[in-house]
């Protein structure tokens, strides 16, 4: 019971710190000169990209974890992070293109190496998940997952060097805050860093569950039956 | 040392000559290559100002599929009739099996490289005049790096089943810095006449070293007879 409190009071924080960064940003924050509203998409785009990052992290520590000492709670863990940074991924490329249409007039342009970034980024573990819900064996994939993590999170840097590559048409010389803007930002990390955690505990609790369900029913078999594993991949 | 040099030679001699004799993967390969090659000719050789600008684009295409077939291939040949599980039973160590697979993957790559780059800069009448070297060099370099990742992925995703299509969604977003870190470096130098250097060199030297050790490092956990 006291549990399940918890878990209600968690959520119910992160959705009240939510709204009131949310009033934040609209009533009392000013509005930037040259863009205009379109830049208030900034304080939610920013912090979902920073957990973005930290999603990975827990992704690529997991898959590490498990190479290590082969316990599956580190899969498990990997798994749910990966699930969690493609979420949120895909949160950074929408704002993202949200805010390329309000201030640059389109909705993609491949002049923009962050746009470009985290689209690639998004690529690569949206491919994690399809990977993982390819191999057969939970064992087997456990270790291709954990692999595919561990490279794809080396490979962030280099995909982030090269999205530079790309001629940089669009974006202004790093946008400088006033002080109430920089103090609306940190306010809006905070319920988005609580939904991340949240959101990784909480698919992490289900493919624990998963996981014991399916060790349950390999345990023991039906007469005739195939064990089968309910924690399939995704 | 020197053991190990001879283990990779034996290792790299043997996958060439089970190449030279039945020509699996060289024809098949190539001829996918010309083919991918020709599609984007009907598409865009029509317009030779895009098409001489995008040749390094066209090829990388045209590389990226027929090293996703060439890894496959080569990998699929230890799974016959249990050829890894010797390999594996050899004394020898797993980073040299590696090293091994490279370096035939390597020398098959190039082969394909050198017959279908011709082609397309016969089709797209791509001026190679200004850097001849340098773009080979470019070339070499980048293939080192996506067979060192393409021959770590054959690896780990042929023991599994739904080979087809996986390893090439594998490995496409993974090699997508190195793809635009090369063609960036050969538009530099073709285009703009500026010598291959700065960041994009550096990403893709990067890109080979950071993947062929940590390649070598994670090849024995992913082989599997």
């Amino acid at each position: 019971m006291t549990r399940k409190l918890l878990i209600f009071a968690y959520w119910l924080a992160a959705a009240g710190t939510f709204a009131a960064a949310a009033v934040r940003v609209f009533l009392w924050t000013p509005d930037e000169v040259t863009m205009g509203i379109i830049q208030k998409i900034f304080y939610f785009h920013l912090p979902v990209a920073i957990n973005t990052f930290v999603a990975c992290t827990v992704c690529f520590v997991g898959g590490i974890g498990y190479l290590v000492q082969r316990k599956t709670w580190w899969d498990d863990l990997a798994s749910a992070a990966a699930k969690v940074a493609v979420v949120l991924c895909t949160g950074v490329l929408l704002t993202g293109m949200l805010w390329a249409r309000g201030a640059w007039n389109v909705w993609w342009t491949w002049y923009s190496p962050r746009l470009t970034f985290s689209f690639m980024l998004w690529l690569l573990f949206i491919v994690y998940l399809i990977v993982r819900a390819s191999v057969e064996g939970s064992q087997r994939r456990a270790v291709v997952g954990a692999v595919y993590g561990l490279i794809a999170y080396l490979d962030i840097p280099l995909v982030y060097l090269s999205a530079r590559l790309l001629p940089d048409q669009f974006h202004p010389a790093d946008i400088t805050l006033a002080p109430s803007m920089k103090l609306t930002l940190a306010i809006s990390f905070l319920p988005i860093t609580l939904i991340t955690m949240g959101l990784i505990t909480l698919q992490y609790r289900l493919h624990r569950a998963r996981r014991a369900a399916s060790v349950d029913s390999v345990a023991m078999p039906a007469a005739g039956v195939q064990p089968t594993f309910i924690g399939g991949a995704l | 040392m020197n053991t190990t040099l001879r283990q990779i030679a034996v290792l790299v001699a043997k996958d060439l000559r089970i190449e030279g004799r039945t020509r699996h993967t060289l024809g098949l390969v190539v001829v996918l290559g010309i083919l991918i090659i020709s599609v984007l000719g009907f598409g865009i050789g029509s317009q030779p100002q895009a098409a001489a600008l995008g040749t390094p684009a066209i090829l990388w295409v045209a590389y990226l599929f027929s090293g996703v077939l060439c890894f496959e291939k080569t990998m699929a040949t230890e799974r016959q009739d249990g050829a890894l599980a010797g390999l594996l039973l050899a004394p020898i160590d797993r980073s040299v099996i590696y090293a091994g697979k490279l370096l035939s993957n390597l020398t098959l790559m190039l082969t394909v490289a050198a017959v279908i780059t011709p082609i397309g800069i016969l089709f797209f009448a791509f001026d190679l005049s200004p850097a001849p070297f340098g773009f080979i060099a470019i070339i070499s370099i980048s293939m080192l790096g996506f067979a060192a990742i393409g021959t770590l992925f054959s690896a780990l995703v042929s023991s599994t089943r739904l080979q087809g299509g996986l390893l090439a969604m594998v490995i496409f977003p993974l090699v997508l810095p190195l793809v635009i870190a090369s063609t960036q470096q050969l538009t530099a130098m073709f285009r703009d006449h500026t010598p291959p250097g700065g960041m994009g060199l550096a990403v893709l030297l990067a890109f080979v070293a950071i993947f062929l050790t940590t390649s070598w490092i994670v090849f024995e956990l992913v082989l599997e007879p």
